[in-house]
């Protein structure tokens, strides 16, 4: 059997100002529900999907904060983050429900380019 | 061999140029489209900040045409579809900005 | 009290209102599949729902085996095991027995 390709998801948009947060998420786990290899980037304000406390209920919205706290799960174990972009939207990602490595703008390149397909969510 | 092309599509105030922006890198190729071509307009903030990537620039010729960006910055292509999928072939990774 | 209608379900038997849930249904909606609830099943339908209030989501079949192993102890945590009390697909008639929406990622 060939490889299999890695997938890369760079995410660069808010977790509730549009529909595409919930899309990221979709097309994470059900690239790893059917095993394949996938790592997630969070970009620009795409960083706000990993502020700690997010409560959806009185909304009765999905709360993407918990869904990505599911990643795990799934076994998406290398999520990753563009240190700057936390630090310019003050982002505690001690908190944020999932692990993640802070990327400088090099590494993040190195990262995109260590991948065989990029998806931008 | 060349790794990455980035697609551009959005305007220089957004968010998505920003972060295109900072990922560029010499070696990489970025083609200018829909809304990114006025980052193409010379002597402008944005093609100043694209040029000082060392990245390899385009900006599609028929979407530089349809907006009236037709004088583009010294060091920025201009491609044609047929273009577009050639570097696309030439590129084995590609990531859309927009 | 009395168990929603027939309307109170989508077209392949999950319920549309999650606050229509009680144990009761439960055992409307697994005598529909066949399913007789024993504690073994509760065990996995209480788990599922804890699933859902921490991640607000139903789990893929993945991410249903890993976490019963996380919670319960690898003996648990394996396909085998929970197709041998949810036949067919365990995490799609978990989620439905367990008042859960269908799990995105199943087909």
């Amino acid at each position: 059997m060939a490889e299999k390709k890695r997938l890369l998801i760079v995410i660069r948009h808010s977790p509730y100002g549009s529909s595409l947060a919930k899309a990221a998420v979709d097309v994470a786990l059900a690239t790893a529900a059917f095993d394949q290899r996938v790592e997630l980037l969070f970009t620009g304000e795409g960083v706000l999907q990993l502020m700690p406390d997010q409560d959806s209920q009185r909304l009765g919205v999905k709360n993407i904060g918990r869904q990505l706290a599911s990643l795990p799960l799934y076994d998406i174990d290398r999520v990753y983050v563009d240190a700057e972009a936390a630090e310019r939207y003050r982002v505690n990602l001690d908190a944020a429900a999932v692990a993640v490595e802070r990327l400088s703008p090099h590494d993040m390149h190195r990262l995109m380019v260590a991948h065989d397909h990029l998806l931008g969510l | 061999m060349s790794v990455l092309l980035h697609t551009l599509s959005a305007a220089p105030s957004s968010a998505a140029f920003k972060d295109c922006l900072k990922v560029l890198q010499p070696g990489d190729a970025a083609v200018l489209m829909g809304d990114g071509v006025y980052a193409a307009v010379p002597d402008t903030e944005a093609c100043g900040a694209l040029l000082a990537t060392g990245a390899q620039l385009y900006v599609l010729d028929t979407h530089a045409q349809l907006t009236g960006v037709t004088c583009t910055a010294q060091g920025i292509g201009l491609v044609d579809m047929d273009g577009l999928v050639a570097l696309s072939e030439r590129y084995c990774r590609q990531m859309a900005w927009y | 009290m009395s168990t929603p209608g027939a309307d109170a379900f989508d077209a392949e038997g999950f319920l549309r209102d999650l606050s229509d849930w009680t144990p009761q249904v439960a055992e409307q909606i697994a005598a529909a599949e066949d399913i007789d609830l024993t504690p073994a099943h509760w065990e996995i339908l209480e788990l599922l729902r804890a699933y859902y209030r921490e991640y607000d989501s139903s789990p893929a079949m993945r991410a249903m085996v890993k976490y019963c192993g996380l919670k319960l102890g690898p003996d648990k945590g394996r396909s085998i095991y929970l197709m041998s009390l949810f036949p067919g697909s365990p995490a799609k008639i978990g989620s439905k027995i367990a008042g859960l929406p269908k799990p995105d990622n199943c087909l």
